[in-house]
């Protein structure tokens, strides 16, 4: 499903991934985790393609399609599914216009025709619902206003209306109280099926014991220094990120 | 001095009605007032040369635009002028409660007022206001009585064809406790030269709901103004939208005279290509507990200029005057200009004030959150663009208007020059 390959990339002339490699089958769970600034928001906004992150060398594939070539519209539109860490207010624009645009455009891509505004209607309340979000914030503008934990489950309400191929959840976590995370994981947990991946970069293992990963990645200095299952998070929860300094580089692997 | 002012004094000289004692006075204004230039501080930034290079000459035959805004607002009180000439309002039905009149009609009374109020509220130092005391024959006296409610909004609409001059004035007056909803609307983008001030006496706690659609496009020359005075706790919420033109002015004045007064003005402009929009605002806090909200919000794409001088003056006397002034600007292109000078002047010890001004392009960060959803970056910038603004759609009292205006915004923006 996913490819990434010796993945090289900057921010403002400083190298953040220094020979990034994963491999993601479809309906695969992986979690990254690793210490601050070892690069993990970098891969996010690299793979989606954000202006500013310069990809120096290397290869990233989704179901054999090159994505860096593309702009970011169009990795969307290929499948791909960023949950920001911070998401944007933007007031003046209802969080409705916007999922429906952004529903439309990806239909418009497929070739398929636009959903009717009560279709669409339908389709949001039902999203709605399953994270725990009044309907009444489909008039507001979007994330204006909203606190931590509704602006996470807003991104999980978009992922399920837009159906991708591969998530990538972004510190979908950080910020959230214990009955707020069990809703997003659960969101997560029922767009789970054999056909779609998910990244899942996080600092704590927290989230993990509600989203069972497969694989669990250790990201330190721009690359995957260890990888395991989930009891690998597990054992980073209780021993933290300071024996990175103590073993050689990419023991574990 | 201008050719175009000598010859628009000349022309003042040979207008006589029962106004004449009243523009005699600003006859003798305009005859002292130099024709402004890059150093005349009112008109730093908007040059006049499209004023005096104007060759008008009427074409004949051609149709003056259709009003787009016509049936809009239901029920609405219609009164249009075509090239400053007031279509004929007789029989024009009306609810109790209201008087409204041409200038060139008006009984022996409604002179009398007018005679005392032409002029009393705009102040003297509008150059275009003096032309306008001097010129506008045609206009019309709207006397809503003390205590009257007039639901069915007032709706005046200024048509422009090619090669036209008008000048028209409006004249109103509520009486105390009365409340009244008056939508200006200008519209025509073929060369012209217009002027339309509007005087709007509020007494002592009424309400009056006021829209200045400064619609005008292309080649039409406008200079307007909107001037309120606001009686004790007399509330005014007023709603400007400007797209721009050659060049397009506006003056508002808003006095808060009597205590406790409450001014809403929301302002937007829109322009693309080579138009200009300026809009000159001054609040004059005379009295004591009046509050003011300003929100001036724009954007700037093309080779566009945007002119915005917003003042907050608070007298001596004005105590405990809540104000507030912000403007707020996207730049759409590196070639569009944006001019902002919010003004604050207190002279009162005990108020709450407080002004800002932004210049931004749009926010980064929100076009890829946008894009990474799978909207193009075109669809991102107008839902961005159109977002900022929308805000201040969204506070427009009358739904109505507000839903006709919100397509009209959307396809300035489709059509909008970024770079």
């Amino acid at each position: 499903m996913l490819s990434i390959k010796n993945l090289h990339a900057s921010v403002e002339e400083k190298n953040i991934l220094k020979g990034f490699d994963l491999e993601i089958k479809p309906g695969e769970v992986h979690a990254i985790m690793g210490p601050n600034g070892a690069g993990k928001s970098t891969l996010g906004y690299v793979v989606s393609g954000r202006e500013g992150y310069q990809v120096e060398t290397g290869t990233v594939t989704l179901g054999g399609v090159d994505l860096l070539s593309m702009e970011a519209e169009e990795r969307a539109r290929a499948g791909l599914f960023l949950a920001f860490q911070y998401p944007v207010e933007i007031p003046g624009v209802s969080n409705l216009e916007f999922l429906k645009a952004a529903v439309d455009a990806q239909r418009s891509a497929r070739d398929e025709p636009e959903l009717s505004s009560r279709d669409f209607l339908k389709l949001a309340r039902e999203a709605c619902a399953q994270v725990d979000l009044p309907v009444a914030f489909l008039k507001r503008g979007v994330n204006e206003g909203f606190s931590g934990g509704e602006k996470k489950r807003n991104e999980i309400m978009q992922m399920i209306l837009l159906q991708p191929k591969l998530c990538i959840l972004d510190e979908s976590d950080s910020g959230l109280d214990i009955d707020a995370l069990q809703v997003v994981a659960e969101g997560v947990n029922s767009q789970r099926c054999p056909e779609r991946s998910f990244i899942i970069i996080t600092h704590y293992q927290r989230l993990l014991d509600y989203i069972k990963p497969d694989f669990v990645h250790v990201l330190a200095d721009g690359k995957i220094v260890k990888s395991g299952d989930a009891s690998l998070a597990h054992q980073l929860e209780q021993e933290g990120y300071t024996w990175l300094h103590s073993e050689p580089e990419g023991s574990g692997q | 001095m201008s050719n175009w002012l000598s010859g628009a004094i000349a022309r003042g000289e040979q207008v006589d009605d029962w106004l004449s004692p009243r523009r005699q006075l600003s006859l003798a204004l305009l005859r002292e007032s130099p024709w402004p230039t890059r150093k005349t501080e009112a008109w730093k930034y908007t040059p006049l040369r499209a004023i005096e290079s104007a060759q008008l000459a009427p074409v004949a035959a051609v149709a003056a635009p259709a009003n787009e805004l016509a049936g809009v607002i239901e029920g609405s009180i219609d009164l249009t002028f075509v090239d400053g000439l007031l279509q004929s309002i007789e029989g024009l039905a009306v609810p109790e409660g209201i008087v409204i009149s041409a200038l060139d009609a008006a009984s022996q009374s409604q002179q009398d007022w007018a005679l005392a109020g032409f002029s009393a509220i705009k102040p003297e130092r509008h150059l275009f206001g003096l032309v306008n005391d001097v010129l506008a024959r045609q206009g019309v006296i709207i006397d809503v009585a003390a205590g009257a409610k007039i639901d069915r909004a007032i709706h005046v609409t200024h048509l422009f064809s090619a090669g036209q001059e008008a000048h028209t004035r409006i004249l109103l007056r509520m009486g105390e406790g009365a409340r009244a909803t008056l939508v200006e609307h200008f519209q025509g983008s073929e060369l012209s030269i217009n002027t339309g001030f509007t005087e709007c006496d509020v007494a002592a706690e009424a309400q009056l709901e006021h829209y200045r659609f400064a619609l005008q496009t292309g080649a039409a020359l406008s200079v307007g103004g909107c001037h309120f005075k606001l009686g004790d706790r007399a509330q005014l919420n007023s709603t400007v939208i400007g797209f721009g033109s050659n060049l397009s002015r506006l003056d508002v004045d808003i006095i808060h005279a009597g205590e406790r007064a409450h001014a809403k003005l929301n302002a937007l402009y829109l322009l693309d290509g080579d138009e200009l929009f300026d809009l000159h605002s001054t609040v004059e806090h005379s009295a004591a507990f009046g509050t003011t909200v300003e929100n001036v919000s724009g954007i700037a794409a093309g080779r566009s200029k945007a002119v915005f001088n917003g003042r907050i003056h608070i007298h001596r006397h004005a105590q405990k005057t809540l104000a507030e002034l912000n403007n707020r600007n996207l730049l759409m292109s590196n070639r569009a200009q944006i001019n902002t000078k919010p003004e604050l002047e207190i002279y009162a010890d005990d108020v709450r004030c407080a002004h800002g001004a932004t210049v931004a392009a749009l926010d980064t960060t929100a076009l890829f959150y946008l894009q990474s959803r799978g909207i193009s970056r075109d669809q991102a910038q107008i839902l961005l663009s159109f977002g900022f603004i929308n805000e201040l759609v969204e506070q427009m009292p009358c739904q109505l208007l507000a839903d006709w205006l919100r397509p009209q915004l959307r396809q300035r923006f489709a059509l909008m020059e970024v770079q």
